[in-house]
This record gives structure tokens, sequence and C-alpha cells, in this order.
């Protein structure tokens, strides 16, 4: 994998071992791994940014896999997020779907089905922000129109702001 | 006796449900652990075969997680068949000692348990007639309320002490006033009825203490605790 289209991954989990085996077979597979063995670890590490997707268990002491993945959704809009689980059940299926969890994986998974998730998320990731750089494209098309510099940099934090 | 029996009803049932659920889980997680170090080794395998050069250290380091992840899946199939074993009688002779052994360990398999430390009991075997389960059910309860209530810094010390008519008294320490809004349940308060536990909390000293009678028939007024 090329440098420049390798995938940050945050991979965040309470069992120590179970981390360290699966951040070593994903960097041997190219992938780029930061580990948190909690909620507010990989709430802290994300806010440094450069993730384009999160493997996060769902059941953790603290901060849990839920509250880790809305919260990474609120502020991060482009992340993409995998929840793990030892103990899946319809209900939380549902929560994390709705939470805006890209895949429900349950423990224990095949990793080739792993990595082949991280790339589907990966590219709808690419594609939410191609789509989105093409609409902040046309946005400053218009507003350039008989607009100062001034003007259309108010007029571009308009619509990010809007985004938000 | 027979209130034991008629105990062992959807409460009973929905503790050894929740028990077995939070048992799976650990499994699932040693599982997964096993597989992904595996499977390390699997990917470290085929990159030497491609000239790759592979340090020792980390071969060794992956069959030792295999190995720990294996004794620790033994010794939670131990602790769910010890378990399982429980509902065996409703009334028995047990070690409180065991019992609570049990207990403590099957409460560290759930995600948001905390520190819970047993005193030994030293040079006597506290045993008693009861039945095992349904006191299994009210420890566990006790420590779910504790740690749901403090959350993963919950940190809780169990002693025993004999009393004067040949029962026990398990004393918890660490508790704070807030668990007993809310503790015990009515299926708990239930459940110690039922084997003539009774259940208090001494605000003195910031202990919830279960008295624990010597045999569940000796139980003569269960609903009241005898004072400290």
């Amino acid at each position: 994998m090329e440098a420049e289209n390798t995938i940050n991954i945050l991979l965040v989990d309470d069992e120590v071992k179970f981390l360290a085996a699966v951040s070593d077979r994903l960097t041997i597979k190219g992938f780029s791994v930061t580990t948190a063995t909690n909620g507010e670890a990989a709430i802290e590490a994300a806010s440094k940014g450069g993730f384009d997707v999160a493997v996060v268990d769902l059941q953790m002491p603290g901060t849990d896999g839920a509250q880790v993945l809305k919260i990474l959704k609120q502020k991060h809009e482009f992340i993409e997020i995998i929840m793990l689980t030892g103990h899946a059940t319809v209900d939380s299926a549902v929560e994390c779907t709705k939470l805006g969890a890209f895949k429900y994986l349950e423990k224990p998974y095949d990793f080739d089905k792993l990595i082949e998730v991280l790339k589907d998320a990966y590219h709808l990731r690419m594609q939410k922000k191609f789509e989105n750089n093409a609409k902040r494209m046309a946005a400053i098309q218009k507003l350039s129109m008989g607009q100062s510099p001034l003007g259309i940099l108010k007029a571009l934090a308009k619509f990010d702001d809007g985004k938000k | 006796m027979d209130n034991a029996k008629d105990l062992f009803g959807y409460d009973s049932l929905a503790f050894f449900g929740k028990v077995n659920a939070s048992i799976s889980h650990e499994l699932k997680n040693v599982m997964a652990i096993i597989s992904e170090t595996a499977g390390l080794l699997g990917d470290l395998s085929d990159m030497a075969s491609t000239g790759t050069p592979i340090e020792p250290d980390m071969l060794k380091s992956c069959t030792n997680s295999i190995i720990e992840e294996i004794q620790r899946g033994f010794l939670t199939i131990r602790q769910m068949n010890r378990f399982a074993h429980s509902t065996d009688s409703p009334a028995e002779a047990v070690n409180l000692m065991d019992v609570l052994d049990l207990t403590i360990n099957l409460s560290g398999y759930l995600s948001f348990s905390g520190k819970v430390c047993l005193n030994p009991c030293k040079n006597v075997s506290p045993t008693v007639s009861t039945c095992p389960f349904l006191l299994q059910a009210i420890v566990y309860q006790a420590m779910v309320y504790a740690f749901k209530t403090t959350g993963p810094g919950a940190e809780i010390t169990i002693s025993l002490q004999a009393r004067d008519d040949g029962g026990w008294r398990i004393l918890f320490s660490g508790f704070s006033g807030s668990e007993f809004q809310v503790f015990p349940d009515v299926a708990t308060s239930a459940m110690a009825t039922s084997i003539g536990v009774a259940i208090r909390f001494d605000k003195t000293d910031d202990r919830l203490v279960l008295d624990v009678p010597l045999a569940i028939e000796s139980t003569t007024n269960p609903s009241v605790a005898p004072g400290i």
C-alpha cells in the first residue's frame, strides 16, 4: 500500500492482548494503527485528527463503545466507525446503526472480513469527502460571482458552519 | 426450604441468564485473542517464508499469549461449571469462602466491575447449610449495585465474622449510602427472606451486612436482622 493511500485506523478495546494482536496484523497488512484501551483515550486520540476509520469495542468500562461512537460521529464528520462486540444483541446492533456505525462485527470474526469492512468504510469516507468537496467547490463558484474576496470567505464560512 | 424452591423462578432464571451472558462474553474475548494471535503467527510465517527476518521473541510472545488465554478460558469454564452446579440442590452444606470467591469471580466478568478484595478466614471453615445459588444471587446483586453506582473505580472489601448463634456475618466495606436507596430490590429481598438471610446497612461503619443463618431450617424470623 502506498504511503499516501495508507488507511489510518483508531483501534479501541480494553482487552490489551487483543488490541496488540490485531494492531500487529493490520500493520503487517499495510494499515497505520493507533490503539486506545478505553473510551476516554479514544476520544482524546481522535481529537488530534487524522483517522479514517475507528474500530471500537462496544463493551468497555467507563465510557463504553456506544458513547464513543456517538461522540466521534458528532465531532468528526467523516470518520467511519466499525463496532466490535463479544455479546451481540439485536438491540445493540440497532442502537449502533442509529448512532451511525458503518458496521457491527461479532467477536471472534474472520480477519479477512475485518480487512474487507475496513476498506469499504474507507471508500465510503473518501466518497463522502469527495461529495462534500464538490459541493464546496460549487458553492465557491456561485459565491464568487460579483463578490469581494472577503465576502467570499464570509459566505464560505457560513456554508461550512451550516454543515455542522 | 420450600421457599427456596419457590424462588427458583423467574428472578433466579434472570440471574442465571445474566451470569451466563457475562461468561459467554468473557469466553468470546478469550477466543478472539487466540484467533487473532494465531492469525498473527500465520502472518509472521508467511513473512518468514518470503525471506523477511522474524524476531524469535515475537514468536515466543505470541505462543505465550495463546497459552495464557487458554488457561484463562479453562479457569472461566471451571467457574461456569461451579456456578451451574450451584443449582443442584435448594439447600446444602457450603463453605461461605467458596461461595464468595466464586461470586466475586463471576462479577469480575461484568464490563463495569470494580475491585473486590476477599479477606481470608483463618483457621476456621465458615460452613452453613443454605441455598448456594440464592446466596450467590444476593451477593452478586449487591456488587452489581455497588459497581453501577460507583463505576469502575469501585473497591469493595468482603470479610466474614462468626456470630454467637453459629451463623455467619458477611461484611461488605466500600459501599456508600446511595447504593441502599436501590438495594436490596424486591426480588433480592424475597430471595434473602427465603433462605433466612437478613440484609441491612450499618451506617456507623458504612458497611453492608448480610447475616447468614447456620441452616435455612433454623431461621425463625428472617426479616429481622440481629444487631452487630
